[in-house]
C-alpha cells in the first residue's frame, strides 16, 4: 500500500462514512464528557443517577465501536477489512500489554494510579501506531 | 500465494487501477494480491477468473499442495 492510500481521492464510500461517524461521536464525547461530570458535581448527583451519567457519558464510546463494526460489514474491499482488523488487533494487543505492565508497575513500585477512563484513548493509539506498520507490510 | 495477475493485466494493457475498477477494489488491493502479500477470497478469485475468462487454477499457483503426495494425502482422507 503506497502513501496514495491517505488521499481522501481514494477513500471508498464506506470508509467516508466510517470518518462521519467517527467525526460525530468524537464532538458528542467531547459535550457528553464534561456535562455528565458538571451534572455530578453540582447537582451532587450520587447514586442510580450518577450512574447513569457515568453511562451517558461512554454512549459515544458505544457509537464509536458502532461506527467500526459498520464499516466492517460496509467496506467491499476485503483487503482494506483486512488491514483495518489487523490495525484493530494491534490496538487491542498494545493495550493490553501497556496497561498489564502499569498494573505490574503499580503493584511492584507503586506507580501512579491508571484512571480505566484512559484506556480507550490508549487502544486508539496503539490502533494509529499499528496502521505504518500494517500498511508497510503490504508495500 | 503466487499468480499471474502481473502478466495477465499486462497482455490487456491495464494498469493496476483499471483492474482496480473493474473489480470494484483498491488499487492497493490489487498490488498486495499481485505481489503475493495477500490471498484473495473464493468469491474475488471466482471475479477476477471470469474477468479474465480463466480459470482459478490457470491465475493462482497452489505452491502448498500441487505435488501428487499432496494430493493423494487428500484423498486418503477424504476416505
Amino acid at each position: 500500500m503506497t502513501s496514495s492510500c491517505w488521499s481522501p481521492a481514494t477513500w471508498s464510500p464506506a470508509l467516508r462514512r466510517l470518518l462521519v461517524r467517527v467525526a460525530i461521536a468524537a464532538f458528542s464525547s467531547v459535550l457528553l464528557a464534561p456535562a455528565a461530570a458538571a451534572a455530578v458535581y453540582f447537582w451532587h448527583l450520587k447514586g442510580v443517577p450518577a450512574c447513569l451519567m457515568a453511562v451517558i457519558a461512554a454512549l459515544p464510546i458505544v457509537g464509536l465501536l458502532a461506527a467500526n463494526a459498520a464499516f466492517l460489514n460496509e467496506e467491499k474491499d476485503e483487503f482494506q477489512r483486512n488491514v483495518f482488523v489487523q490495525c484493530l488487533l494491534g490496538g487491542i494487543g498494545g493495550t493490553l500489554v501497556a496497561t498489564t505492565i502499569w498494573g505490574n508497575l503499580e503493584s511492584f513500585v507503586h506507580a501512579p494510579h491508571l484512571n480505566p477512563v484512559i484506556v480507550y484513548p490508549i487502544f486508539w493509539i496503539f490502533v494509529l501506531i499499528s496502521a505504518p506498520v500494517v500498511l508497510a507490510r503490504y508495500r | 500465494m503466487k499468480n499471474r495477475l502481473k502478466v495477465l493485466r499486462a497482455e490487456r494493457d491495464w494498469s493496476q487501477a483499471d483492474l482496480a475498477q473493474r473489480l470494484e477494489v483498491s488499487r492497493q488491493s490489487v498490488n498486495a494480491i499481485e505481489t503475493g502479500k495477500f490471498d484473495p477470497s473464493l468469491p474475488l478469485a471466482f471475479k477476477l477468473a471470469r474477468l479474465f475468462g480463466l480459470g482459478i487454477e490457470e491465475i493462482f499457483e497452489d505452491s502448498g499442495s500441487g505435488s501428487e503426495s499432496g494430493n493423494q494425502q487428500v484423498s486418503e482422507s477424504a476416505n
